[in-house]
């Protein structure tokens, strides 16, 4: 797999704040990147970098191989879209899309056939003369992912893209995101916050926290073996627990079970609270033994009315789910 | 005074008390300037136009109408094409102490203007030997400054600078981003940063009456002089032909950019 894009060692400070402390990443060629992370971890910083909108106090950003350290960003060739979309209001769709191939001198029946053709592949061909104010939420977000397309980037950049829509536009849109990118064959790098949208959209998943990456990888293997603390939590890892061998230990609420019936680790518990959530039913539980540690777990529904605060009872761990962390301290 | 008038009926009073206070003055100074009479009185002793031919015919008036022009347009260009870059610079560049810079120009507006006005006649007339268009000109700049600062900084903060780094991204040189994308943002913050100028130097008595001469004199001194020495309706005559001209002007505005989008670049 060759690399559209690479950092080494990239530092960025602002005074006294480190937004970005010496990360190294390579983005692959033709997949679809997400830099996830808390707000303040370093991905927009990552992203404005790789960009060309700032640069970096220390280290080095190649595109295609080439050190672009301190290209400005109109010589790097990227599309950008904004999580503002930033869409030009005194130009029509149309005009919006038209004005990097205008900069590239594109001839002008290319350059209509271009635009006509990218609002299409974005489902806007209607629209092309609309002044983006006209436009929903969604529709603007979609003018934005034309213009950078047009001008055939190198590298395709979205700042936080679906962030400004409803709910059920954002999911859609995730799946819409990902169609382009499997029709264009473009390189992605995402920044967002929402897991749901990096493990649902990413071929490579990017964690951050405090200007660090905090673990790298596909998706699948991501979610199923966080490397540490931070991650686990972020992902929704919630029972933290060093178990008799001396290794600290995780699970997901999903896979505690209530009774004793099943091998594997157990632990006595009283039922603190119980939340009903429509789907399933969330139980906070306290460990009977000394240390009172907090349990959470996920039961079944149909359960709702056996389960009662103050019961005492046995949760059962899947083994096959129980993740080995690599570091056993408090963040 | 946005909002529902029936909802809030102590501001819809205060309004429509304030438009009369405004209003009606102006509207006595208008009657009397169509009257057959031959004194400014109220009501008018009959109807004509002989006032209005009075008044355009009248030297003193018409000459000081074009110096006044003259001197409103050439101090607006002047303090648009310092202004603009200035607060530009104010606003997107790394400048220290920007709030000190902006501060010093919209220092203007605080100083007496009769302070200013003596100021520049020591200084430029008498120290320099400038003449009096000279400094008149250099005045009334110096007094529209904070108005190109402002009201154009005003619309500069509304603007999303993510747009300006939309374009550079898209292939755009710095120069080409701010001619094809930031100018035409600031163009109604430009455009009532003009207006206003333009008016608030038109209408100048302070400066102009320290700084002018009997060469070159502006029409609000001219007719100032006018109501000492004679009470006659051609004084309203022309003032009824300026307050018709500005609402030319204003109609103007309204329908080629809006006064919501004009003004609200004053509002930050």
């Amino acid at each position: 797999m060759s690399t559209a894009a690479a950092f080494v060692g990239v530092t960025q400070r602002f005074g006294d704040f480190t937004a970005v402390d010496a990360i190294d990443l390579e983005i692959p060629e033709g997949k679809l990147t997400t830099l996830l992370g808390p707000s303040g971890c370093g991905k927009t910083t990552s992203l404005r970098m790789l960009a060309g909108y700032s640069q970096p106090t220390s280290g080095t950003i190649t595109i295609h191989g080439v050190d672009s350290t301190r290209l400005p960003p109109e010589k790097r060739g990227l599309g950008m879209v904004f999580q503002s979309y930033a869409l030009f209001p005194h130009m029509t769709v149309a005009e919006n899309v038209a004005y990097g191939l205008k900069i590239r001198k594109v001839g002008k029946k290319e350059t209509n056939q271009r635009v006509a053709d990218t609002l299409d592949l974005v489902g806007l061909g209607h629209l092309s003369a609309s002044k983006p104010k006209k436009l929903s939420g969604g529709q603007q977000q979609r003018v934005a992912l034309a213009r950078a397309i047009a001008i055939q980037p190198r590298l395709l950049l979205l700042d936080e893209p679906l962030s400004n829509l409803d709910a059920r536009l954002r999911v859609q849109m995730r799946a819409e995101i990902r169609r382009i990118q499997s029709e264009t064959g473009l390189t992605v790098v995402l920044v967002t916050h929402d897991q749901d949208e990096a493990l649902e959209m990413s071929d490579l998943m990017v964690l951050m926290k405090s200007g660090r990456i905090m673990q790298s990888g596909a998706p699948r293997e991501v979610f199923s073996q966080p490397a540490n603390r931070f991650v686990a939590d972020f992902l929704g890892y919630e029972n933290f627990f060093t178990d008799k061998s001396g290794i600290f230990r995780t699970i997901r609420p999903e896979y505690l079970s209530l009774g004793g019936d099943k091998t594997g680790e157990r632990l006595e518990a009283t039922v603190v609270s119980t939340a009903y959530r429509g789907v399933d039913l969330l139980v906070t539980l306290e460990a009977v033994d000394g240390a009172g540690q907090t349990v959470r777990l996920i039961a079944d529904v149909r359960n709702a009315a056996a389960i009662e605060p103050g019961q005492k009872t046995t949760v059962t761990a899947d083994p096959a789910h129980l993740v080995p962390l690599e570091n056993s301290g408090k963040e | 005074m946005r909002g529902n008038g029936t909802r809030r009926p102590v501001a819809a009073t205060l309004a429509v008390l304030g438009y009369i206070i405004m209003i009606v003055p102006i509207l006595f100074v208008v009657a009397t300037a169509f009257s057959a009479g031959r004194t400014l009185r109220f009501p008018p002793e009959g109807f004509s136009l002989q006032w209005f031919e009075a008044a355009v015919t009248y030297d003193p008036f018409m000459e000081s109408l074009v110096s006044s022009l003259y001197l409103a347009i050439g101090a607006t260009a002047l303090a648009l094409l310092l202004g603009v870059p200035a607060t530009i610079a104010i606003h997107r560049g790394r400048i220290p102490g920007r709030g000190l810079l902006e501060g010093l120009f919209l220092s203007p507006l605080i100083v007496p203007e009769l302070v200013v006005g003596l100021a520049l006649y020591q200084q430029l007339m008498i120290g320099l030997g400038l003449d009096n268009l000279t400094t008149l000109l250099l005045g009334h700049t110096a007094l529209l400054l904070p108005y190109a600062v402002r009201v154009t900084g005003a619309s500069l903060a509304l603007a999303d600078p993510a747009v300006e780094e939309a374009a550079r991204g898209l292939g755009a040189s710095p120069v080409r981003a701010f001619l094809t994308v930031t100018l035409p943002l600031l163009r109604p913050g430009i455009f009532s940063a003009g207006l206003l100028g333009f008016v608030t130097s038109f209408n100048n008595v302070p400066l102009s009456l320290l700084l002018q001469d009997r060469e070159f004199r502006t029409l609000p001194v001219t007719m100032l002089d006018y109501v000492q020495q004679s009470y006659n309706p051609r004084i309203a005559a022309m003032a009824t032909l300026i307050l018709a001209a500005t609402v030319v002007i204003a109609v103007i505005a309204e329908r080629t950019v809006g006064f919501a989008k004009i003004f609200g670049g004053i509002n930050r």
